[in-house]
């Protein structure tokens, strides 16, 4: 029962979806198609489709084993698609693999460092195996691991805090200043102080044009950095376009509260309110409260219930924020049990 | 007619797949073989890991003299009766050390790269536009780096101890030795292909060199046909004839002939006895590459 209520919500979000804009294709420097993955019979990725403008950032949402990893995993050439394709750049995933590396830069979800090696090595060998000069590497690791704020340590990356090597990681995928930047939760494991350094930077980065695909169970960080995001479950897109979007195709995602000043009054309005179409739920709540959830705009919902209401005491309307949204569209039972 | 009409589009989509499989592959062997200079920043950035990492130095530097010292400590009261063309038994047993020592790169490489499987940075590495020619090239210098190490520790300290070579040909044994460290990274290659854990990785290495070096007769001399199906023996002879015994290249490697466990004589030349540590190499590290690319290449 529950599954039939999130395929309609599903099905509005993907309608929204930007699938359908008409953007020539050219202005994509990514394109999905079809991209599956199996685990010996298990399917990890379903089918994902999905296209990523030049320049912007997208973010992937999803919950634990949703499938976001193997996604960037399959794009990032290290694990084979079972069957699809992909479009990076001029390149087919498939047949062009060796082509797309050097385009890319990769931060993974595990921080990858060599232990043995200093932060500076690390980022410099990077710099190298994209064919950077000496100097270069030297000049642009200086920069990036002053940034990150981990420069100047002179031990091995194997002494490193969790946060320092996510910031090490971050630092290694950028050294070559990619065309395309992969990030799988660059920002978990760090403290508040550092997601925002984080952030900046990554707001930063988008002003060069560089193009950036993230990974993130943080809705505030999808908030505060996604041009457009896709909301992954199960290995199936199930929601795509931009917050906004998102948001307002909202099935019954706006709330209007109101207080009232007696017990009478609220009686009187809901009775009232109860035969408005597009309302769909009214709650009584303590302190003489209604909630009431409705369809539709939220302009033309107001007008409608202040020309039918007396009397009130507060009115406010409240938008579901993007977490309920992923709530509701995932559902609430924890994952990978 | 239906049914005739999904047959088509079947067998053209199969058609379409086979054009695309060959394509990739042609890609790939392309790919593999592009090596340039970053071979040389992969065997910088292993020779770094490896100067940090205890295990691997203790078998570079300390592992070599311990080796010496305790064969000198063994043969020390050598009363003269075992000894063979005026050399004593240490001298005899030199090039057993010499394999024992290069040898020991099965196990170290083999740890390498089951380690840069599990830690995900050869995955790492293959987001990056490198061949795995490249990582191939960059393992074998950056082992070969510590191998001419152990070769220079090991000659020093066993002339010190009294080994007996012939210094004109101590290049020529050099030259074996390091031939035959190249096929024993390759041996390293198939280990770490086929297990799944650096420190399996490090048991099986190790087993493996030191069954190699018992069947072979390095330890002690083993009068089997067994010995003929390891480098080691042959290593290990050629060495010792041309390197410890000998005086004369030319005589010695066109006319003389590999003195075996079985006989005193044997029908080969010591110069097919070269070709046939090169073979052992060559296929040991085609192999070890095969293997490797097939378990961790997509
Ligand atoms: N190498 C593998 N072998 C078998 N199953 C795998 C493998 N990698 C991933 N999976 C499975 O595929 C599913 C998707 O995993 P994935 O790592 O892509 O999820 P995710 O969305 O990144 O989750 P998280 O938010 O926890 O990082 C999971 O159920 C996981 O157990
Ligand atoms: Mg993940």
């Amino acid at each position: 029962m529950n599954a039939t209520k999130h395929e309609v919500l599903q099905s509005n979000y993907l309608e929204t979806s930007y699938f359908h804009d008409n953007v020539d294709s050219s202005e994509y420097i990514i394109e999905v198609k079809n991209l599956e993955k199996y685990f010996n019979g298990f399917k990890a990725v379903d089918g994902i489709n999905f296209k990523i403008r030049k320049g912007e950032l997208f973010s992937l949402l999803g919950p634990n084993g949703a499938g976001k990893s193997t996604t960037i995993r399959m794009l990032t050439t290290v694990l084979k698609p079972t069957s699809g394709d992909a479009r990076i750049s001029e390149y087919s995933l498939k047949r062009e693999k060796n082509n797309i590396k050097s385009l890319i830069g990769v931060c993974p979800q595990e921080n990858i460092v060599f232990d043995a090696l200093t932060a500076e090595d690390n980022v410099e060998f990077v710099g190298r195996m994209h064919g950077m000069s000496a100097d270069d590497v030297k000049e642009r690791s200086k920069v990036l691991l002053e940034k990150m704020n981990i420069a100047g340590r002179k031990k091995p990356a194997k002494t490193f805090s969790g946060g320092m090597k996510r910031r090490l990681s971050l630092a290694m995928s950028l050294v070559h200043q990619p065309e395309i930047l992969f990030l799988d939760e660059p920002t978990a494991g760090l403290d508040p102080q550092a997601r925002r350094i984080v952030w900046d930077f990554i707001h930063e980065l988008k002003t060069t044009g560089m193009t950036i695909i993230l990974t993130t169970h943080d809705m505030a960080e999808a908030d505060a950095l996604s041009d457009h995001l896709a909301i992954i479950d199960h290995g199936k897109v199930i929601a795509c376009g931009t917050v906004d979007d998102i948001k307002r195709s909202s099935d019954n995602g706006n709330v209007i509260e109101i207080s009232f000043f007696s017990r009478e009054e609220l009686i009187k309005a809901k009775q009232q309110l109860e035969h408005v179409d597009s309302v769909k739920q009214i709650i009584c709540g303590e302190n003489n409260k209604l909630t009431i959830s409705f369809a539709g705009g939220a302009k033309g919902f107001k007008r409608d219930i202040l020309n039918r209401l007396e009397s009130f005491k507060t009115l406010h309307f409240r938008e579901d924020s993007l977490e309920e949204i992923f709530l509701k569209l995932t559902g609430r039972e924890l994952r990978e049990n | 007619m239906k049914a005739i009409e999904l047959q088509t589009i079947q067998v053209d989509a199969k058609a379409i797949q086979t054009v695309d499989a060959k394509t990739v592959r042609k890609n790939d062997a392309k790919a593999f073989r592009a090596v340039d200079s970053k071979a040389l920043h992969i065997a910088k950035k292993n020779v770094k890991e490896k100067l940090k990492n205890f295990g691997q130095m203790f078998w570079t530097i300390a592992f070599p003299i311990m080796m010496l010292i305790v064969y000198k400590l063994a043969f020390k009261d050598d009363d003269g009766s075992y000894i063979i063309n005026g050399l004593t038994v240490f001298s005899m047993e030199f090039p057993g050390i010499v394999v024992y020592t290069i040898g020991i790169s099965t196990m170290t490489s083999a740890v390498m790269f089951a380690m840069s499987k599990k830690d995900g940075t050869l995955q790492f590495i293959d987001t990056m536009p490198v061949s795995r020619g490249n990582v191939f090239l960059g393992a074998v210098l950056s082992e070969t780096i510590f191998m001419n190490i152990q070769l220079v520790i090991v000659f020093v300290f066993g002339y010190a101890l009294g080994a007996h070579f012939e210094l004109a040909m101590l290049p020529l044994g050099y030259g074996i030795a390091m031939i035959f460290g190249v096929g024993a990274i390759g041996l390293g290659l198939i280990i770490a292909s086929l297990l799944k854990s650096p420190e399996a990785a490090n048991a099986f290495g190790m087993l493996t060199h030191m069954i190699f070096m018992f069947v072979s007769g390095s330890f002690f001399p083993m009068d089997h046909a067994g010995v003929f199906f390891t480098p080691h023996y042959w290593v290990k002879q050629v060495f010792l004839q041309l390197t410890v015994v000998g005086d004369s290249f030319s005589d010695l490697l066109y006319s003389c002939s590999i003195i075996t466990p079985l006989s005193e004589t044997t029908i080969f030349p010591i110069w097919v006895g070269l070709i046939i540590i090169l073979a052992f190499t060559t296929a040991f590290i085609a192999l070890g590459i095969k293997i490797f690319q097939r378990k961790t290449s997509l």
